[in-house]
C-alpha cells in the first residue's frame, strides 16, 4: 500500500494519513466497548511469529543479489493464516505487520475459519524480468516453507504479484513436498486449482454490501446515483455488476481523470473503451473533470475503490452521499469517518465490503482440500450468503453498541478472536 | 524424473526386471493411434519444441521387482512398473494392469493416453498407467495378493491421494484394488481411501461406478445426435459388446426408448432392423455367462460382418481396431460413438473422415469413467458420500462440459471431433505446465 498521499500533508496531520494508526484506533476503541481484557489486548497487539529471510537469486546478468523477504503470521487462533504476498521497494516488517493484523480482522469480520497473515520481499518488479521473479518467487517460498502449509498458513496475490506467482508457489511447494498441493495458496489460474468467480469476487462483494446498506436507507437501486472511485479489478466489476443491478452509475474514474453524466454512464461500454485505450478519458457521450471533484459530486451511493486516504478531514464536510461502499482498503481517514458518521453518513467499512476477495480464496481452499469444484453460480451463491449473513451480524452488532458500522465490524471481529482464545487457553 | 527409457532406475534390483525388447507397434495398434494424434494435435496447436519433448516423455518412470512366495514353497520374481506420465494438472491417476504380456510401450502410452483424457474432460489428475507382468489365471487367489500387496509396498513413496492414484483395470477388479488400499493404508497406520479407485461400495467406493462408462456414453450420444442432426429419434443403435460398458450402454438405451438393432460379445451378434428385447437378452447373458446359445426372433450375425450391419449410431464397446482399414469402407451408420478404447484404426479414421461419417472419439465418449472415478476420489477426500442423484447430475455436467469444450475448438480450427478433442487436451496440459513453470 503506498502511502503517497501522506507525504502531501504536513507533519501534524501525517497521523490521520497513516490508516495502519487508524486501524489501531479501531481495535482500541471496540475493545474498550467489549472491556476486553489488558492480557488479551496485549496477545492481539503483537504478532503471534515474524520470519525474515535472505534471498539470494541469480540475476540474468550473472550477478547474484540478495533480497529480503517477510512472512508475518498475526493470529492463527481461528485458523490456519490467510494472507497475500506483495513485492514492492517500500515493503517494511511494520507494514506487513499491520497488513497481517488486519487480515485477521476481516477473516473475523466474515467468519472464514482463518486468522491473518502478510508476506512482502522488498524488490522492484518492474526492473525485473520473468525469469528473476520466477527465482526470487521459488527462494522465497522455499524460505518460509517450514511456515506454510494448507493447515498452517496459505498465501494469496497482493501488490504486484498475480497468478502466475501464485503458480510458481503451489509448483515449488508441490515438488518440496513431492505430492501436488493446489490448497498452499489462493489465487491460482483455473487450470491447477483456481476458484470460478474469484476475479470478479472483491467487486461482487463490494455489490452486494451496497445492495444491503441500501436496504438500511430504503433506497431502491434504480433511485441511486452511484459515483465509483477507480475502475480496475474492484472499481470496474463493482460498477459493471451494481450497473446490472440497475443503479445509475454517475461517475467512474481512473488515475488520469474522472467521467460524469447525471443520467447515469454506459458503464459495459465504458469498460470496453477502458479495455481498448488502457484510460477511461475521450469516451464519448461523458463530461470529463478533474479527479479532485468526483468524490464531491452529487449522488446518493459513493464507493471509494482506489486507493487510502481518499475522504479525509479536508474534504469530508463537502462529501454529499449518504452511504459510502469502501471498495479500497482505507480510504476514509478515523478522523474523516468520524465527522461523516456525526453527519448521518452510513460507512460500510473495507473490512466487510470490500472481504469478497478473501471469502472467495476461503471458497478456491476449500475446493482444492476436496479436490472438487464449484461452479460460478454456486460460488457467487455462497459468497452472497457469507456477504449478507455479515452485513446483518456487523448492523445488529452497530444497533446493539450504539455504534458504526465500521466500529461494529471491529467489536464483532475482535470479540469472536477473543472468544476463540478464551475457549482454546493459553498453550503450555 | 528418476528413470529413463532403456535405464533402470534405483529400486531396480534384478536382472531380469530389464524392460524387454517390446515389438516395433504396427501403425493399428491403438497407441501408435494415440500418439499420432497427439503429434497432430501439437503440430496444429503450433506446440513449442519444449513442451512437445516434455509432453512426449513420462514425468517418471519406475520399474520394481516384485518377490512373491509361492504357495508350494517355490519362489518367483515378476516384474512391477508404474509410468507417471505428466503432472502438471494434479496428482497421477491411471490403471493398474495385471497381464504377461505387459509391455513398457503399451503403458507409457496408456500413462500419456490417461493424461490427454483427464485434460479433456475437466478432471484435475495427470497421467499414469503401471502394472505387474503375470498370468493373474495361473496363480491362487493367494499368490495373487501377496504380488499385489508387495507391489504396492514397493511403491509406497510414489503412491497415495496426492501423488498418484490407482484405478482399476480389466484385470484389477475390486478385490485387486482393495488389497493395493489395505497395503497402503496399513503402512501409513490410517485408513487411506483417496488413494485408489474402483473400490467397492463397502469400502467407501462410489455409486454408479458399475455403469458410469455407459451413462457417459448415453449422455454424449445424445449430444452428438443433436448436433449431427440425427432426428428426434428414437434411433437404431448397434453395440458391440454387451459387457459393462456395451451391455449397461444396452439396458440404458432400451429404457429410455432407442432401438437396439444390434448387439454383440464374443460368440457373435445378434440383429433385429425393429429392435431387440434387451432385457431378455441381458438376463440370458447374467445367467449363461454369455450370448452362446441364444434363441429368439432376430439374425444371428457372424462377428466381423455384425459391425457393417445398417444402423444410425454405431457404438463399438469392445475390442480395439473394431472398425479398420478392411471394413471402415462397409460399415452402414450415419455416425459412430467409440464405447471401446481405440476401436477405430488410424486408417479406419481416414476413411470414415472421407466418407463423412463422424466419429466421436474414446477420449471424449467413454470418459465417464473415469469421472466416476474422480468423483470417488473427491468423495474419499472429504468422507462424505453422494447419493444417486448427485453423482448423476454432476456426470452429466462433466460430460456436457466436455462436449462443448471439444466442439468450440473443433469450431474454432475446423478439424474433426478427434483432433479437437487431443488439441483441447494438449492445450490445456501444456497451459498448465507453463503456468507453474520449470521447477529448480
Amino acid at each position: 500500500m503506498s502511502t503517497g498521499s501522506a507525504v502531501a500533508h504536513d507533519e501534524a496531520n501525517r497521523d490521520e494519513f497513516n490508516p495502519f494508526l487508524s486501524m489501531a484506533k479501531g481495535f482500541d476503541t471496540a475493545a474498550d466497548y467489549l472491556g476486553l481484557e489488558e492480557g488479551l489486548r496485549e496477545v492481539l497487539r503483537v504478532p503471534n511469529r515474524e520470519l525474515k529471510v535472505s534471498l539470494p537469486v541469480l540475476m540474468d546478468d550473472g550477478t547474484v543479489r540478495v533480497f529480503t523477504g517477510y512472512r508475518v503470521q498475526h493470529n492463527y487462533l481461528r485458523g490456519p493464516c490467510k494472507g497475500g504476498i506483495r513485492f514492492a521497494p517500500q515493503v517494511n516488517l511494520d507494514e506487513v505487520r499491520a497488513l497481517a493484523a488486519w487480515m485477521t480482522w476481516k477473516c473475523s469480520v466474515v467468519n472464514i475459519p482463518f486468522g491473518g497473515a502478510k508476506g512482502g520481499v522488498i524488490c522492484d518488479p518492474r526492473t525485473m524480468s520473468s525469469g528473476e521473479l520466477e527465482r526470487l518467487t521459488r527462494r522465497y517460498t522455499t524460505a518460509i516453507m517450514d511456515i506454510l502449509g494448507p493447515d498452517r498458513d496459505v498465501p494469496a496475490p497482493d501488490v504486484n504479484t498475480d497468478e502466475q506467482t501464485m503458480a510458481w508457489i503451489m509448483d515449488t511447494y508441490s515438488m518440496h513436498v513431492r505430492s501436488t498441493t493446489t490448497a498452499i495458496v489462493t489465487g491460482k489460474p483455473l487450470t491447477i486449482g483456481g476458484s470460478r468467480g474469484r476475479r470478479e469476487a472483491t467487486g461482487r462483494g463490494v455489490m452486494i454490501a451496497a445492495n444491503e446498506a441500501l436496504k438500511m436507507v430504503g433506497l431502491r437501486p434504480e433511485d441511486t446515483r452511484v459515483v465509483v472511485q477507480g475502475s480496475g479489478n474492484v472499481g470496474g466489476i463493482g460498477a459493471m455488476l451494481l450497473h446490472r443491478q440497475g443503479y445509475r452509475i454517475v461517475s467512474m474514474s481512473d488515475m488520469y481523470g474522472t467521467l460524469y453524466d447525471e443520467n447515469g454512464l454506459d458503464v459495459p461500454a465504458l469498460l470496453a473503451y477502458l479495455q481498448e485505450n488502457g484510460r477511461l478519458s475521450g469516451f464519448s457521450g461523458a463530461q470529463e473533470l478533474p479527479n479532485d471533484q468526483q468524490l464531491e459530486l452529487d449522488c446518493e451511493l459513493l464507493v471509494p475503490a482506489a486507493l487510502e486516504n481518499q475522504i479525509t478531514s479536508e474534504n469530508a464536510d463537502r462529501i454529499r452521499a449518504k452511504l459510502i461502499v469502501e471498495g479500497a482498503n482505507g480510504p476514509t481517514t478515523a478522523l474523516a469517518s468520524e465527522m461523516l458518521v456525526e453527519r448521518g453518513v452510513i460507512i460500510v467499512p473495507d473490512i466487510l465490503a470490500n472481504a469478497g476477495g478473501v471469502t472467495v480464496s476461503y471458497f478456491e481452499w476449500v475446493q482444492d482440500r476436496m479436490g472438487y469444484f464449484w461452479t460460478e453460480e454456486i460460488v457467487n451463491s455462497r459468497l452472497e450468503q457469507i456477504m449478507i449473513d455479515s452485513f446483518g451480524e456487523v448492523a445488529a452488532t452497530a444497533e446493539r453498541y450504539g455504534v458504526s458500522l465500521r466500529t461494529a465490524a471491529y467489536i464483532l471481529a475482535i470479540d469472536r478472536v477473543a472468544t476463540v482464545y478464551r475457549m482454546r487457553g493459553v498453550f503450555a | 524424473m528418476t528413470g529413463v527409457e532403456g535405464e533402470a532406475p534405483g529400486r531396480h534390483t534384478h536382472s531380469e526386471a530389464a524392460l524387454p525388447a517390446t515389438p516395433l507397434l504396427d501403425d493399428e495398434t491403438p497407441f501408435s493411434t494415440m500418439m499420432a494424434s497427439f503429434d497432430e494435435a501439437a503440430g496444429r496447436l503450433g506446440l513449442g519444441e519444449m513442451e512437445y519433448r516434455l509432453l512426449r516423455k513420462s514425468d517418471r518412470e519406475i520399474a520394481v521387482s516384485v518377490p512373491v512366495a509361492m504357495d508350494d514353497g517355490s519362489f518367483a520374481v515378476f516384474d512391477g512398473y508404474r509410468l507417471q506420465h505428466n503432472q502438471g494438472l494434479g496428482p497421477f491417476m491411471g490403471p493398474l494392469r495385471i497381464s504377461e504380456d505387459l509391455r513398457i510401450d503399451e503403458l507409457r502410452a496408456l500413462a500419456a493416453w490417461m493424461t490427454w483424457k483427464c485434460a479433456v474432460l475437466g478432471v484435475p489428475f495427470g497421467g499414469a498407467a503401471g502394472g505387474i507382468r503375470m498370468d493373474p489365471t495361473r496363480h491362487s487367489s493367494h499368490e495373487l495378493e501377496r504380488a499385489v500387496r508387495r507391489y504396492t509396498a514397493n511403491l509406497l513413496t510414489d503412491i497415495g491421494p496426492d501423488r498418484d492414484v490407482l484405478s482399476p483395470d480389466l484385470s484389477a477388479d475390486e478385490q485387486v484394488m482393495s488389497w493395493v488400499l489395505d497395503t497402503i493404508s496399513g503402512h501409513r497406520r490410517h485408513t487411506t481411501n483417496a488413494s485408489v479407485t474402483g473400490k467397492p461400495p463397502e469400502l467407501c467406493g462410489s455409486l454408479i461406478s458399475e455403469d458410469a462408462v455407459a451413462r457417459g456414453l448415453r449422455v454424449i450420444g445424445r449430444l452428438a445426435a443433436a448436433h449431427y442432426g440425427l432426428g428426434p429419434g428414437p434411433h437404431d443403435v448397434l453395440i458391440q459388446g454387451a459387457g459393462k460398458v456395451g451391455g449397461n450402454l444396452a439396458r440404458i438405451l432400451h429404457a429410455e426408448g432407442q432401438r437396439v438393432v444390434g448387439l454383440s460379445d464374443v460368440h457373435g451378434g445378434l440383429y433385429r432392423p425393429e429392435g431387440l428385447d434387451v432385457p431378455a437378452l441381458l438376463a440370458y447373458r447374467r445367467e449363461h455367462g454369455s450370448l452362446a446359445g441364444i434363441e429368439g426372433d432376430f439374425e444371428f450375425v457372424e462377428g466381423r460382418e455384425f459391425i457393417t450391419r445398417p444402423c444410425d449410431v454405431l457404438i463399438p464397446c469392445a475390442v480395439a481396431n473394431a472398425v479398420h482399414s478392411n471394413n471402415a469402407e462397409l460399415v452402414q451408420c450415419r455416425a459412430i460413438l467409440e464405447g471401446a478404447h481405440g476401436p477405430l484404426s488410424v486408417r479406419a479414421d481416414r476413411i470414415l473422415e472421407r466418407r463423412g461419417i463422424p466419429v466421436v472419439p474414446d477420449i471424449l465418449a467413454n470418459g465417464g469413467g473415469v469421472v466416476v472415478s474422480y468423483f470417488e476420489w473427491v468423495q474419499n477426500r472429504s468422507g462424505l458420500f453422494w447419493v444417486e442423484p448427485v453423482l448423476e447430475k454432476r456426470l452429466n455436467r462433466f460430460m456436457r462440459e466436455a462436449w462443448e469444450a471439444v466442439r468450440e475448438v473443433q469450431a474454432r480450427h475446423d478439424v474433426t471431433l478427434r483432433h479437437a478433442a487431443h488439441m483441447l487436451a494438449v492445450g490445456r496440459v501444456a497451459e498448465a505446465d507453463r503456468m507453474r513453470g520449470i521447477y529448480a
